[in-house]
């Protein structure tokens, strides 16, 4: 009774070949376009050892001078997500399949937010300067469209996946589209949707410390003008501040997401 | 039982009605601190909308003239449509000559620092695997949440002066973000696995890494590969704004246009980095769709 084993099947050679040139291509055209190269780095480094021991003992004689600056971030921060929010709703309750009233609608709503999400949030922040003038306003502004991309994807996601019964139930009793999405379709995403705001938050916290590199207001002004006159010292007093409030956002809003769901 | 039939009325007053108007206080304060007055907001929309329409038109489209009011283009069609065809053509050689260059170096930026990040998060992501390595995984989850709390451009600031103003800043600047952020996620994913097959390794005698080999690595790698490719889509986005501060790739070129109010500059940055990035997009999904349906 010697049982025939079948024979191993044998890995896909030719896919992991052309998996590795494509891989492997990119590579070296990208290595050669930035311009990677060890000597340069190596030749680098002297300079660069001293900046790192001019930047060290941070200059804390300059936090008071922050505060000010790390508020308006904050604010510029709490303003993009609460407006972004509150746009994201409806664009996400439009572009979820099952709930969105028409193809077209869909459509529409769908590319509207894909085109959204590609742009890179100080690119936004860049437009919004131009537009509206320097200032925490042109990075209020910026934060709320990134915030309406990043919260109308995930939310519309999370709406495809909904019980479809109720929504059926309420249209069934009589009730008009909107009544629909009041009633039963939107209360049983409401905790992904704070969780996701959430998350927005935390990015935006992160984004708006760099809103001010373009002139969009908040402590990266200061930052800018730190970098452009080589005081390192204050650069590492910003950034220690910057890496101390995302870690503690992160971690309050980590709990907060924990318990929602 | 015969009582009347008592209705509980709607919860109120708990902490998230509390919380909420928290947060509705503390949003009217910051309105006021970035001077958004009600009149300034109004103007806005307006300021955008025209702003934005200098990208596809040129100025003269906006004029009209002050004495009749009548728009400039409907009093002389064929100038306005000669200063149409320069703007467009302003696009499309700008594009041609300078931004098609700066696209592919953010390309090739993020690329490298995908790379980067994906080589050395790897042994990261199942060293910081809580119930793999118990005790190591807690100082290097530590590590990448600190990596992961600076963003890519202040990197780059740092960067700089070691290495240089250029690409190279970048691609290493968004090289260790990626080690921060991807590190991570591979730990969770390589935590959620199936611990039966690394059981059953150890049960035949096995060795740690064999049945880090032969156990864990088959479960995750469709997951850690689909991560990766996120990750490089992201990193795109990224890379496109490192040019802000001298890191190289297209941002500088929008900043410079912006700047200098060269509209039709600026639009050929938009349309071709929208474009760039939608297409990447599209392919990178198309591949994770299919490494995690498998």
């Amino acid at each position: 009774m010697s049982a025939a084993r079948p024979p191993k099947p044998s890995p896909p050679w030719a896919l992991y070949g052309v998996i590795l040139a494509v891989v492997g291509g990119m590579t070296l055209w990208s290595a050669f376009g930035v311009g990677l190269s060890a000597r340069e780095i190596v030749c680098n480094l002297g300079g660069g050892t001293r900046l790192l021991r001019e930047s060290w003992p941070p200059d804390f004689g300059f936090l008071p001078r922050l505060w000010g600056p790390f508020l308006e971030t904050l604010q510029i921060a709490l303003i993009g997500t609460v407006v972004g929010g509150i746009i994201a709703i409806p664009v996400a309750v439009l572009a979820a399949r099952p709930v969105s009233p028409n193809w077209i609608t869909w459509f529409l709503d769908r590319n509207f937010m894909n085109v959204l999400r590609t742009m890179p949030d100080l690119f936004w922040a860049m437009l919004f300067a131009a537009a509206v003038g320097f200032g925490p306003l042109a990075g209020a502004l910026a934060l709320s469209v990134f915030t309406v991309a990043v919260v109308s994807k995930l939310f519309s996601e999370s709406m495809e996946s909904i019980d479809l019964n109720l929504p059926e139930a309420v249209r069934a009793a009589g009730g008009s589209w909107v009544q629909m999405v009041r009633f039963s379709v939107l209360p049983q995403v409401w905790p992904h949707y704070a969780s996701y705001v959430m998350y927005a938050f935390e990015l935006n916290v992160r984004a708006s410390m760099v809103l001010g590199l373009v002139g969009a207001g908040g402590i990266g002004m200061i930052l800018n003008t730190q970098r452009a006159s080589f005081e390192y010292e204050r650069v590492t007093m910003i950034i220690l501040m910057v890496l101390v409030a995302v870690l503690v956002i992160e971690q309050i809003s980590i709990a907060i997401r924990r318990r929602l769901i | 039982m015969s009582a009347a039939r008592h209705y509980p009325g709607r919860p109120r007053g708990g902490l998230a009605t509390w919380a909420s108007l928290a947060l509705g206080l503390a949003f009217l304060a910051s309105l006021w601190a970035v001077d958004a007055s009600p009149e300034r907001l109004i103007a806005v929309p307006g300021e955008v909308l025209i702003f934005l329409g200098r990208f596809f038109a040129p100025d003269m489209f906006f004029l009209s003239d002050p004495e009749t009011g009548a728009w400039m283009c409907s009093v002389d069609w064929p100038a306005c449509r000669a200063a149409l065809g320069a703007h467009w053509g302003g696009i499309l050689d700008y594009g041609r000559e300078s931004v098609v260059a700066g696209i592919l170096e953010s390309i090739q930026i993020a690329w490298i620092g995908t790379i980067i990040g994906a080589l050395l998060s790897l042994p990261l992501a199942f060293l910081g695997a809580g119930q793999l390595f118990p005790v190591l995984s807690r100082g290097i989850k530590a590590l990448s949440s600190t990596i992961r709390a600076v963003p890519e451009i202040l990197l780059a600031i740092y960067l700089i002066p070691i290495v240089g103003l250029g690409a190279t800043a970048g691609a290493l600047a968004i090289g260790l973000h990626s080690v921060g952020m991807l590190s991570k996620l591979g730990a969770e994913v390589v935590e959620s696995i199936d611990m039966g097959p690394v059981e059953a390794v150890e049960a035949a005698g096995g060795s740690r890494w064999a049945a880090i080999r032969y156990a864990v690595l088959p479960q995750v790698i469709p997951e850690i590969l689909a991560q990766w490719l996120f990750r490089f889509e992201l990193n795109l986005r990224a890379s496109a704004i490192l040019g802000v501060v001298g890191a190289g790739g297209v941002g500088a070129l929008l900043l410079n246009a912006l700047r200098y109010r060269q509209f039709d500059k600026a639009a050929a940055v938009l349309i071709l980095t929208v474009l760039a990035v939608l297409v990447i997009d599209m392919v990178s999904s198309a591949l994770r769709r299919r490494l995690t349906r498998a």
